[in-house]
């Protein structure tokens, strides 16, 4: 009996030290700085031991949470302790920096409860950053990002010391956008690492980096980049305002992120650009764009974007304009290539078939003899059967990779063609279209293209090149009626921006590319006069006979 | 998927391949009860492209299948044929239409004219041909050995030979409607004939020999007149029309030389006739001026052409031997009372005035009456890879 | 009036696609026969001198529609009513310019489609179009005047490789004298296309540059005034006056005969794809003029929802307004040309004009004399 009131009594008071711990988590009040007496309710309390048992209790336990308690003081009275979650710290600093500091420095004699976390804050921590933390958020969000907590045995601060470390993916080479010439390495999944690998390329001081965390549970870290003086300010505004907005429970990657603030989500085509190639996002950082890091995924996202933008690669840039122009126009024509392929060939097989040479014609009746389906079904078919091979091929292993290559081009597509189920025209058709989908740089168009080639087909399947032309007219509609935070999405084309064409389809040479973007900078001056290269004297003939002095060679 | 049925189902305007009836050529004759007698050339898409089903051994069957039908006119026969062919017919690869000689003798092709015109299949750009001493039908029906699709070398022929040869001109549909309509009403239309056996041209044996018994040629112009075939033309009246239509690419004039006939060959490569018309008292005067050049190819006596004087000679021979032609084709369409020269068009054009009062009559009475003022340029160029003729080696050799 | 501006070259554009829409599809001002081109430049010249008027009454008032000036000038009631007849004008002309393009469609590429179908796809597209406001159409236009002048370019270069022009086809110019071409002009040419550009009055006020305006709607009138002239030069070179004449669609049979290498023939569906375009643009501006205009006199707030039923009346009135083509025609150059062209198109604006400078006039002597 008297067991039972006991335990009755010490549920009853656990759970009113649990109640009084929880209630207050609900205001935010920052306490004062007096090292008084009363328990301060919602934040760090004074007794260590008190804390580590909130701390534990917040974590339930977790295994990889380590508390190290040191004696510090004259009589090593004043009891620390130093909580860590082991795995995202760098045990190196901890145990050379932390603790080494704090167990062999000869201050630590004088350590008493008033002067403690100054002395250990400004004598002898020997690590970089430091700061103090007086609320439970705080206290835990820097203990989940991997930094390191100091407490007191009678101070209700903390300290938390920056360690984060661990194991990270090293830097190494860009799987989805690579070239030939440029740089090759690749962001990582560090924020940390990203953001300084921008720094190292641009190195003014008016490239300015706002943080926030984003996603109620996972806290994720959210860096907003931009060159302060050529970005606009309405965009940044509205970006900052938008990512405030969010309010999701976890943003995993950048992809959450892309579809929270996008400016229209009923349409296939992407509004913001990703890249992981940390020269791109220079390039569109001086062009004016704002870059979203996000820690965890090696993607950033660029906005505002344009439809243009999607064709152009880094490597565009570094090439010689004549063969960047051309590289860029044969982009653009397989991406058309791509877009109306199947849906041409079902045209004018189907409706128009007088457009096509005679002894053409003749062939592919011959061929479509013995094929029992109509031309749009068997396209229907092949692509679908093209989008199953695709799909599958992306998640095999490497071993059996090979295996699909041969048993979807040998037996699928050969086969098909001699047991008549599909002509051979049909296979060409949709294998040049398959090519010509990889040809386009970025893979969010490429995916779009995909989806609207059937509606293509469908299109063209339904009233043969009207269907065609009337989907077509429907997709420029769509396209110029876009924006992407605020600026137009067919810009430069629709407004026509004569000065911005230069590097739109094709490549000006650089010392002709004098302008940013109009839309999308504030400061549109990129490069001075007459920058174009020229040796010091006349190419042509130069007369001999000029008297002395006279000759005015640059 | 529901929506995929429903639109594929009412797409009302969709012809699959494999439901058409691909027509080459079409052949119009006159059935005796006054009806059309239409003839299709219908291409065999199988036998054609050999296609890769596995290739077809045992019996070969011909690239082309004929089917016919009649009718009150060309819609009504090309519908009723449907009753024979297992498929649409689909006339927008038509290139060729033949023309039987009764048909365009009695009733001219004037009738024939609009609803060739107006069927936004069919193809304007197609070639007339009238056949020659045969029906259009037999025409249609033979199958020739180089080209799978007998329509295609017909066409082939007349065009290389109105680039080779000149005696024939290949006109479309277009062409022959534009000089229908024009003030002179007359035209020209080049022929075709069957050498051989009809019979045995519609045999696929006729191609297991080397020399097949039965073949097609082009053979002479036809000269229509409001429509209606009145005379034909060959050699070089026919030659000499077409020069003065401006239609001549390269042909090859012999001229006498050294009391040998037909001693030098001269090739043209180019040439430009010009026709201008002038009234004078209400009567009417043409000039044509032409300008040739050409090379020498053949040269059948000892010619010393190293000498300049040698080769204005020679091109004066030239210069009266192309006058001769041009006058006597000349003198034949006015015989034939028909002005398939254009030379009414060409009156109306400068003196649009005059040519109102000279309309009504031009054909008959005007026409044949008509001064013609003909000059020629002529000049040779090149003459091939040699100077002096190989005859003019033997010769000195001898000596 | 929606809250959008557009730039003088997106006008430019406009105007020249406009103008061309439906101009490029049937034989214009063929009744001159050889002298066509004369008859079309002589229309664009005397339709400078109403653009002009146009033009004065848009300075007058840069900022309001014209329905809304109308009521300004006659008072409410009458600039009510005529306000109302233009914008059944406008929609009129919209189903006419549908219907001539649905009939092309059916002529020549898909004879057994019901003319309903055909229409109706486009106007579900241009009702698409038309919610987006006018500067959707606008850059849209830029995008297509590009695509379209590259095929207009490509087919010329055709036509002239495949030789087929001959300008002996021109001669005799002037066959019957300058007496009708003139009839012609004041006729059909001055009518159609050139002074349709009334539509664009009711555009005007959303350019972002007013003191453009007079040199964009000359020089656009110019250039498409120009391109109408070498169509229909080719047309009567390539395929003689009398055919031109025949024809429903010169420029098709024009197309028609192209025949180079062997194996470009019979690109038809070239021209189709062009003449979608243009006829898509005028129709646009048509239909945006009349919503616009609704949406304003009826002080409607969203004019977006006024697109469908518009939409669905135009489509409607394309069906029913001629049982045939023939009937169509007829009534596009004969009854439309004395009941709609003459009192709405030249008789009134000036009216409008004179009466606003009267106005002014009034005005500026009363402020002299205070």
């Amino acid at each position: 009996m008297v067991k039972l009131i006991k335990n009755y009594r010490r549920v009853l008071e656990s759970m009113s030290s649990f109640f009084k711990d929880r209630k207050p988590k609900k205001k935010r009040q920052q306490n004062d700085e007096n090292q008084t007496t009363d328990y301060p309710i919602e934040q760090i309390q004074v007794s260590l031991s008190g804390n580590l048992n909130m701390i534990k209790r917040k974590t339930g336990n977790s295994s990889d949470v380590v508390i190290r308690e040191i004696k510090m003081g004259r009589n090593s009275d004043i009891k620390t302790a130093i909580v860590y979650v082991d795995g995202i710290v760098d045990n190196q600093s901890i145990q050379e920096y932390l603790l080494q500091s704090m167990m062999k420095d000869d201050h630590k004699e004088e350590i008493n409860q008033h002067n403690a976390l100054d002395l250990l804050s400004e004598d002898m921590m020997t690590i970089g950053n430091i700061s103090s933390i007086t609320n439970l958020d705080d206290l835990f969000a820097s203990l989940m990002a991997g930094d390191t907590l100091i407490l007191i045995d009678g101070v209700d601060r903390a300290l938390s010391a920056s360690t984060k470390g661990g194991e990270k993916r090293s830097i190494s080479e860009s799987t989805t956008q690579m070239v030939v010439r440029g740089p090759k390495g690749a962001f990582t999944e560090s924020l940390g690492t990203n953001t300084a690998m921008i720094r190292r390329i641009i190195k003014t001081p008016d490239l300015w980096m706002e943080s926030l965390k984003v996603g109620r549970v996972t806290k994720t870290d959210v860096t907003l980049m931009y060159i302060h003086g050529v970005a606009n300010d309405k965009v940044i505004k509205e970006i900052r305002q938008r990512l405030n907005r969010i309010d999701i429970d976890s943003i995993l990657e950048s992809g959450y992120i892309e579809q929270l603030i996008e400016d229209e989500t009923m349409t296939p085509f992407p509004t913001m650009y990703n890249t992981e190639r940390p020269d791109v996002v220079a390039g569109n950082l001086l062009e004016g764009r704002i870059a979203i890091f996000v820690d965890g995924t090696p993607f950033v996202l660029l906005a505002p974007a344009v439809f243009m933008q999607f064709f152009q690669s880094a490597e565009d840039y570094y090439a010689r304009f004549d063969i960047a122009t051309s590289i860029r126009l044969l982009r653009i024509f397989m991406f058309l290539i791509s877009l109306i392929a199947p849906a041409t060939y079902v045209a004018v097989t189907t409706f128009h078939q007088e457009m096509v040479p005679t002894t053409l014609i003749v062939a592919i009746a011959a061929q479509r003899e013995a094929v029992p389906f109509p031309a749009f079904v068997e396209a229907l078919l092949m692509e679908i059967t093209f989008e199953i091979l695709r799909e599958a091929g992306i998640r095999l292993p490497k071993a059996i990779g090979s295996a699909v290559s041969i048993v979807g081009a040998l037996v699928i597509g050969q086969a098909a063609v001699q047991a008549s189920i599909v002509s051979p025209a049909m296979v060409i058709i949709v294998s040049i279209t398959a090519i010509s989908s990889f040809a386009t740089p970025s893979f969010d168009m490429a995916i779009s293209a995909r989806l609207i080639r059937f509606l293509f087909m469908l299109g063209a399947a339904t009233f043969g090149f009207y269907g065609i032309i009337l989907v077509l007219l429907m997709m420029v509609v769509h396209l110029c009626s876009l924006r992407s935070f605020g600026v137009p999405y067919m810009a430069p084309f629709a407004p026509f921006i004569p000065v911005n064409n230069g590097d739109t389809v094709v490549r000006l040479p650089w010392w002709t590319l004098r302008q940013r973007p109009r839309l999308i900078s504030a400061n549109t001056v990129r490069e001075g006069k007459s920058q174009r290269p020229q040796p010091p004297s006349s190419r042509g003939m130069v007369n001999r006979d000029l008297e002395e002095g006279d000759n005015n060679e640059a | 998927m529901m929506t995929m049925t429903f639109l594929l189902t009412s797409c009302w305007s969709k012809k699959e391949l494999t439901d058409l009836a691909i027509v080459a050529a079409m052949g119009l004759d006159k059935t005796k009860d006054g009806r059309y007698h239409l003839t299709l050339q219908i291409i065999n898409p199988g036998n054609v492209a050999g296609g890769m089903q596995g290739g077809g051994g045992g019996t070969q069957s011909p690239p082309v299948t004929i089917y016919s039908a009649s009718g009150d006119n060309i819609v009504e026969a090309s519908r009723r044929a449907s009753g024979r062919i297992s498929r649409r017919l689909y006339y927008a690869h038509a290139n060729l239409v033949v023309v039987g000689e009764k048909l365009a003798r009695e009733e001219g092709i004037n009738t024939l004219m609009d609803a060739l015109d107006r069927d936004p299949e069919f193809r304007n750009t197609s070639t007339l041909v009238i056949a020659n001493h045969s029906t259009a039908a037999d025409l249609v029906k033979t199958l020739t050995s180089v080209d799978k699709i007998p329509a295609n070398k017909v066409l082939k022929t007349l065009e290389f030979t109105q680039r080779k040869w000149g005696e024939n001109v290949k006109t479309s549909l277009q062409d022959v409607m534009k000089s229908l309509e024009s003030p002179g009403k007359g035209t020209v239309v080049s022929g075709f004939r069957l050498v051989g056996n009809p019979q045995q041209a519609e045999k696929l044996d006729n191609l297991q020999e080397s020399a097949p018994a039965a073949t097609l040629q082009a053979s002479g112009i036809a000269v229509l007149k409001q429509g209606k075939l009145v005379d034909w033309l060959y050699g070089k009246p026919a030659r000499g029309t077409v020069w003065i239509l401006d239609k001549i690419q390269g042909t090859d004039i012999n001229i006498d030389w050294a009391g040998k006939k037909e001693a030098i060959a001269y090739q043209t490569v180019r040439q430009k006739t010009s026709v201008s018309a002038q009234v004078k008292n209400g009567k009417p005067h043409i000039s044509v001026h032409t300008r040739v050049e050409g090379d020498i190819g053949d040269m059948e006596v000892p010619v010393d052409i190293t000498n300049p004087k040698v080769i204005t000679k020679i091109e004066q021979s030239v210069r009266k031997e192309i006058k001769k032609e041009l006058k006597t084709a000349i003198e034949r369409a006015q015989k034939n009372k028909t002005d398939i020269l254009g030379f009414g068009e060409v009156v109306h054009r400068s003196r649009p005035n005059q040519f109102k009062k000279l309309k009504p009559e031009w054909n008959d009475v005007y026409f044949p009456k008509l001064n013609v003022d003909i000059t020629v340029e002529a000049y040779v160029r090149r003459a091939g890879l040699r100077n002096k003729s190989f005859l003019s080696g033997i010769k000195e050799n001898q000596k | 009036m929606e809250k959008a501006k557009i730039s003088a070259s997106q006008l430019f554009i406009l105007m020249v696609l406009f103008e061309l829409g439906s101009a490029l599809l049937v034989p214009l001002a063929i009744d001159a026969k050889q002298d066509a081109w004369l008859a079309i430049l002589l229309g664009m010249v005397f339709s400078f001198v109403l653009l002009l008027v146009y033009h004065r009454l848009y300075l007058y008032y840069p900022n309001l529609l014209p329905t809304e000036y109308m009521q300004k000038i006659l008072g409410k009631v009458m600039g009510t009513v005529l306000a109302f007849v233009y914008i059944l004008y406008f929609m009129y002309d919209a189903s006419r310019v549908l219907r001539d393009f649905g009939e092309m469609l059916l002529a020549f590429a898909y004879p057994d489609t019901p003319l309903f179908i055909a229409n109706a796809l486009l106007m579900l597209v241009i009702i698409y179009t038309i919610r987006k406001g006018i500067e959707v159409i606008a850059r849209s236009g830029e995008l297509l005047f590009i695509f379209m002048y590259v095929l207009a370019v490509a087919g010329f270069i055709l036509i002239v490789s495949s030789g087929l022009i001959e300008f002996k086809n021109l001669q005799p110019v002037l066959e019957e004298g300058l007496f009708p071409v003139l009839k012609v002009v004041f006729t059909q040419t001055l009518y159609f296309p050139f002074t349709e550009v009334i539509v664009f009055t009711m555009i005007l006020p959303y350019l972002n540059n007013p003191k453009k305006a007079k040199v964009t709607m000359l020089c656009a009138t110019g250039l498409s005034g120009i391109n109408l002239i070498i169509t229909m030069l080719i047309n009567v070179c390539v395929l003689g006056v009398n055919l031109t004449a025949r024809s429903q669609f010169p420029l098709l049979s024009t197309v028609q005969t192209i025949q180079v290498a062997d194996f470009l023939e019979r690109l038809d569906v070239f021209f189709m794809l062009a003449l979608i375009t243009t006829i898509f643009f005028k129709i646009c501006v048509l239909f945006y003029a009349a919503v616009v205009g609704t949406a304003n006199l009826f002080k409607v707030k969203s004019p977006s929802r006024l697109s469908y039923p518009l939409g669905l009346i135009i489509l409607f009135l394309s069906i029913t307004i001629a049982s045939n083509v023939q009937e169509h025609i007829h009534e596009g150059l004969k009854v439309a040309m004395f009941a709609l062209h003459i009192p709405l198109l030249v008789i009134i604006p000036p009216l409008l004009l004179l009466v606003t400078f009267l106005k002014n006039r009034k005005k500026h002597r009363r402020k002299t004399f205070d």
